[in-house]
């Protein structure tokens, strides 16, 4: 009993401070570093940039391309409504800042620079220039987590919008991502373009998210696909979040 | 106080740690492991140019568990790595938990210093990083065969690319956490030595 006595006299401070440091550890695990990332956002303001000029949408040919798919975006709403669907009220993006990338080398995350305060929520959709980037995972005030669809853990259900064939994207680092095919014979393309499937859960429907690379007919279990996506994932600089469905 | 004074040759005039009061001296020391781990902690997001590698920045916290864990004992270096560990997990994603591969790193730091193999200044611990960060992610890997539904082959060639990456940024920058940081540990251990 002396011994224990004297062993605890002699040791208790050392004790009680790796508890200490223990818990805080564990509070910044249990609240996704919400404080880091506050912290981290408020030291990183002043060197935050500012919007990019429209250099991007003087180039003609966008234009041209952007004034046609509104033209075709307007007649497919005029037919909808014939139609009698019903459909969903445009809501705006809240537009970000990135102003961090993942916090280790096994994630494919970015931090915004924009949180709850701007409006935004656990879900929501995160796009760019190039189409779908990612989803929030976490949300402080004035901070958010994305994880990047080129993640190796996220899974995107996807559509060929060729020949409407469905398929379930995974992705691989960088600017790839691989597509498992439903069907035992898919009608797939080298060049096709992939955009968000309609039973997609997570992600609303139509969102272009790359082109097929090559294609692996033979791969088991399913065919597969190598695609690259269409937003530069590793460049990002400015994103575009919106409510899901 | 005086005599140890007389035989003590002041290291630097400006700011004279010697002079200070015991506890003073282990505030400050609290205040300086603080901070490091607060800056290592805010830089893991950043990428400057310069610092990066097929998209990959340094390790700073592998970096600060090794500056910790080289004149320390095994226990001290795992509970670095355990701790910075859970808060990295805070910061990215709780499984895998990066605790263990942490903990791993600093405990055989920890060991390699006992045994005297390599001597105490920058180079040999720009290695210890380099073989650290590799038998960390080697941990990484290998709990994300247990736990994720990742592809087995895409962890191994992520794991050579990240291993890499990871251990040739973390040996290039970590004399500027280990420099610092052995100064101001060095200094006070003889202080309290003394």
């Amino acid at each position: 009993m002396y011994t224990l006595r004297r062993w605890w006299d002699r040791n208790w401070l050392q004790l009680g401070l790796v508890g200490l440091v223990i818990s805080a550890a564990w509070i910044a695990k249990q609240t996704q570093g919400a404080a880091i990332f506050e912290i981290y956002q408020l030291v990183t303001r002043p060197f935050q940039s500012n919007p990019p000029k429209q250099e991007v949408l003087a180039d003609a040919k966008t234009l041209e391309l952007q004034v046609r798919l509104e033209e075709i975006q307007s007649q497919n709403q005029k037919l909808r409504e014939l139609l009698g669907y019903v459909s969903a009220n445009q809501t705006k993006g809240i537009v970000a800042p990135v102003v961090g990338r993942s916090a280790d080398h096994w994630w494919q995350q970015v931090t915004l620079g924009r949180g709850s305060q701007a409006g935004i929520k656990e879900g929501y959709i995160v796009t760019s220039p190039g189409g779908l980037v990612g989803r929030v995972i976490s949300v402080t005030k004035n901070s958010s987590r994305v994880l990047l669809i080129s993640d190796a853990s996220s899974r995107v259900g996807i559509t060929i919008s060729r020949s409407r064939y469905m398929g379930i994207m995974r992705g691989q680092s960088g600017d790839k991502a691989t597509v498992q095919f439903f069907e035992r014979v898919p009608d797939v393309r080298k060049g096709d373009a992939i955009a968000t499937s309609s039973v997609s859960e997570l992600f609303p429907s139509g969102l272009p998210v790359g082109r097929v690379e090559s294609v692996n007919l033979s791969q088991s279990p399913a065919p597969e696909a190598v695609i690259v996506l269409s937003a530069p994932t590793s460049y990002l600089e400015w994103v575009v979040v919106y409510p899901s469905n | 106080m005086t005599n140890y004074r007389s035989s003590f040759k002041r290291p630097h005039p400006l700011i004279n740690v010697s002079n200070w009061h015991p506890n003073t001296r282990q505030i400050a020391n609290a205040i300086v492991i603080f901070c490091s781990v607060m800056l290592c902690l805010l830089s893991l997001p950043t990428r400057l140019p310069g610092m990066e590698l097929l998209g990959l920045g340094p390790n700073w916290l592998l970096i600060w568990v090794v500056a910790w864990s080289v004149k320390r004992s095994a226990f001290s270096g795992a509970i670095a790595g355990l701790t910075l560990g859970l808060i990295q997990d805070g910061m990215t994603a709780p499984y895998p938990t990066h605790a263990i591969s942490l903990a791993c790193a600093g405990i055989l730091t920890a060991f390699l210093k006992k045994e005297r193999y390599v001597e105490e200044d920058f180079i040999s611990v720009a290695l210890i990083v380099f073989g650290m960060a590799i038998v960390a992610e080697t941990v990484l890997a290998l709990q994300f065969m247990t736990v994720s539904d990742r592809n087995l082959a895409e962890i191994w060639t992520d794991h050579q690319r990240i291993a890499l990456c990871s251990a040739i940024l973390s040996s290039l920058w970590a004399p500027v956490v280990y420099y610092p940081l052995n100064l101001w540990w060095e200094k006070i251990n003889l202080l309290d030595q003394s």
